[in-house]
């Protein structure tokens, strides 16, 4: 393991220095600390939030009330309090991210890595499955998909996940392919390990962080596409997400443009956040990567 | 010819693919929700006979396999079959839509591409970290925007607040055609992000190649950085750019979809749309089918490009061209 072979993704793997592990280099940043910060808020303030406030259902007040000290989001057209709505509508959001995202990453590990470990069959059905969803454009299949079996949260989830884990595959598996074939991984076969326990102990732990990036990354992106296809009338009708408040606030955007602010502005400081620490992970993980020297 | 082998079998891949689009949106039909008879005839009961009636006309009474078949076969020759909603053949919905979809899919490429490749360009010149820091900060924000949001945005400042442009539509009622001013807010939102995306790549590619020895012997030469950037970084950090741009064709025809809801544009996205509130299974998925159908043409445009324009695969095939003669 000396620098004197010369090999890139040796030298990468080098520079992980025991002492300087990945979260201390991640959060020396303060861009990480920043986006994690405003992430960790928005998570706790949907799902606690809402406890504080009036019933996102009820409808007391006047309708279509701009931003005031009362109703910070302003009201809706049927007198709701819009910040309750937003901060609960969040909460479909939220878990339908969190959910594929982990979906994803139990798929994509399982078959990305045994398939870039072991090569043959799988991973030549892996790269096909993979080449498949680059080429149709996920959106479309989760709304056609979703149109066709009817649109829960439960099915959005799983249409959303079924659509979008081979791109965390690929990278799995580049990971996997490349770690295999690494002087330790030698070593541990020479030892006489089965093929199992190394895929387990020494090549999933070492294609950890990557994989971590990605999957940040599909938090972003899942979310996003819920969104979009409850801003379609494709999500559950009795719980608001925030592409549904947005679906709703169309017919009122030259009265009330508040209405298509706020829940607009939530998914998009949502998917900001997973997406500039998916990036800062990113550089953490390889500084010297596409930056200016 | 080892060339022809070589796009024969791109070809053959993407028949393959197509194909297995249609299975699969076939039996996702068929395990469908909903009752396409009841759609028909709206909200009113249905008679057993009429039923019946109705399901021998459509062929629905017929095993799975043989409708699977008749499917297929209608398919290659060319009939989609015939929308629930109103008899009109499915092929015929589609492509009179196709083209108000492109209309604004191929501007919003062309946008986002230039822009891209462009800015991209320049912001690899930095040589300020905190002005590098910026610009990809800034790339990733837009990129995060929502398309549909930000298209309620625009529509809010500049058609209602503002009123320069219109909000609705590809035309003022009295007049036929597409005019310019109905394109630019739908264009621009669908461009803007892919627009970020491309300028990402674009960047780190010209970094890249701005770190090459020949850049080196460039500058060694005496040119100035500006006719380095354009003479020699230029085309060589496009490559990359090749694929992304024949990637980001397929979403940004997906994207078209939000696009055209919000600004009803009528278009593909549109008839996607409304055929899946009527639960007209046909028009949805002979959509899918044709969605699929231009990315790959696309897909293999790009890749046939791909081999143009670099000289390392162009010699390669020649040389596979020569070695079998």
């Amino acid at each position: 393991m000396s620098a004197t072979t010369g090999n890139l993704a040796q030298a990468k793997v080098k520079k992980h220095k025991r002492d300087d592990s990945l979260a201390r280099k991640f959060f020396r940043r303060p861009t990480s600390i920043i986006y994690t910060v405003l992430l960790v808020v928005i998570i706790l303030a949907c799902y606690i939030g809402p406890n504080f406030l009036v019933a996102p259902a009820s409808a007391q007040f006047d309708p279509l009330m701009g931003p005031s000290a009362q109703h910070i989001m302003g009201t809706d057209s049927l007198g709701r309090d819009m910040f309750s709505r937003v901060l609960t509508g969040g909460q479909t959001s939220l878990l339908v991210g969190a959910a594929v995202a982990v979906l994803c990453l139990t798929i994509a590990v399982i078959v990305g890595g045994l398939a870039g470990f072991y090569g043959g069959v799988v991973d030549t059905i892996l790269t096909k499955i993979t080449e498949f969803f680059q080429v149709i454009p996920a959106i479309i299949l989760a709304l056609v998909a979703a149109a066709i079996l009817g649109a829960n949260t439960t099915v959005i989830i799983l249409i959303l996940s079924f659509t979008m884990w081979p791109q965390v595959a690929r990278i799995v598996r580049a990971d996997a392919m490349r770690i295999s074939e690494l002087g330790y991984v030698e070593s541990d076969r020479a030892v006489g390990f089965g093929s199992l326990r190394i895929f387990w102990t020494d090549v999933l732990p070492n294609a950890f962080a990557p994989v971590l990036v990605a999957t940040t990354m599909t938090i972003g992106r899942a979310i996003l596409a819920e969104s979009a296809l409850a801003f379609l009338g494709l999500g559950d009708a009795n719980k608001p997400s925030w592409g549904g408040l947005l679906n709703s606030a169309q017919s009122h955007m030259q009265t009330a443009p508040w209405l298509t602010l706020f829940p607009g502005l939530m998914i998009f400081l949502v998917v900001l956040s997973t997406n500039m620490l998916g990036d800062q992970l990113n550089d953490s993980l390889n500084p010297t990567l596409s930056r200016v020297k | 010819m080892n060339w022809l082998w070589y796009y024969g079998r791109m070809v053959l891949s993407a028949l393959i693919l197509i194909f297995v689009v249609i299975t699969v949106m076939f039996f996702l039909l068929e395990i469908a929700p909903g009752d396409p008879i009841q759609s028909l005839v709206g909200q009113v009961p249905v008679s057993d006979a009429f039923r019946e009636q109705m399901n021998a006309a459509y062929g629905l009474d017929r095993p799975l396999v043989e409708r699977y078949f008749t499917y297929l076969y209608n398919i290659v020759t060319g009939n989609l079959g015939f929308s629930y909603s109103n008899q009109q053949p499915v092929l015929e919905l589609i492509l009179g839509r196709l083209g108000n979809t492109l209309w604004l899919t191929i501007p919003s490429l062309i946008l986002s591409s230039l822009g891209g490749i462009l800015l991209g360009a320049i912001a690899a010149r930095t040589r300020s970290k905190a002005l590098d820091g910026t610009i990809s900060s800034l790339s990733i924000a837009t990129f995060s925007i929502p398309n549909f949001w930000l298209a309620l945005l625009l529509i809010i400042v500049f058609a209602v607040t503002l009123g320069w442009l219109p909000a609705q539509g590809m035309n003022s009622f009295t007049s036929s055609g597409i005019s310019v001013r109905h394109m630019i807010l739908p264009v621009v939102s669908m461009a803007v992000a892919e627009l970020a995306f491309k300028m990402r790549v674009m960047r780190s590619s010209m970094i890249e190649v701005l770190g090459q020895d020949y850049i080196d012997t460039a500058r060694s030469k005496g040119l100035t950085n500006n006719q380095i950037l354009w003479r020699h970084g230029m085309l060589n950090s496009m490559l990359p750019m090749v694929s992304v741009i024949g990637y980001s064709a397929g979403f940004t025809i997906a994207g078209s979809v939000l696009i055209e809801k919000v600004f009803g544009w009528p278009g593909m996205g549109q008839l996607l749309f409304d055929s899946i509130q009527r639960s007209d299974n046909m028009v949805v998925m002979g959509i899918l089918l044709i969605i699929t159908i231009v990315v790959v043409i696309v897909n293999i445009i790009t890749d046939v490009v791909y081999g143009l324009v670099d000289p390392r695969i162009r010699a390669r095939m020649r040389r596979e061209a020569g070695g079998h003669k």
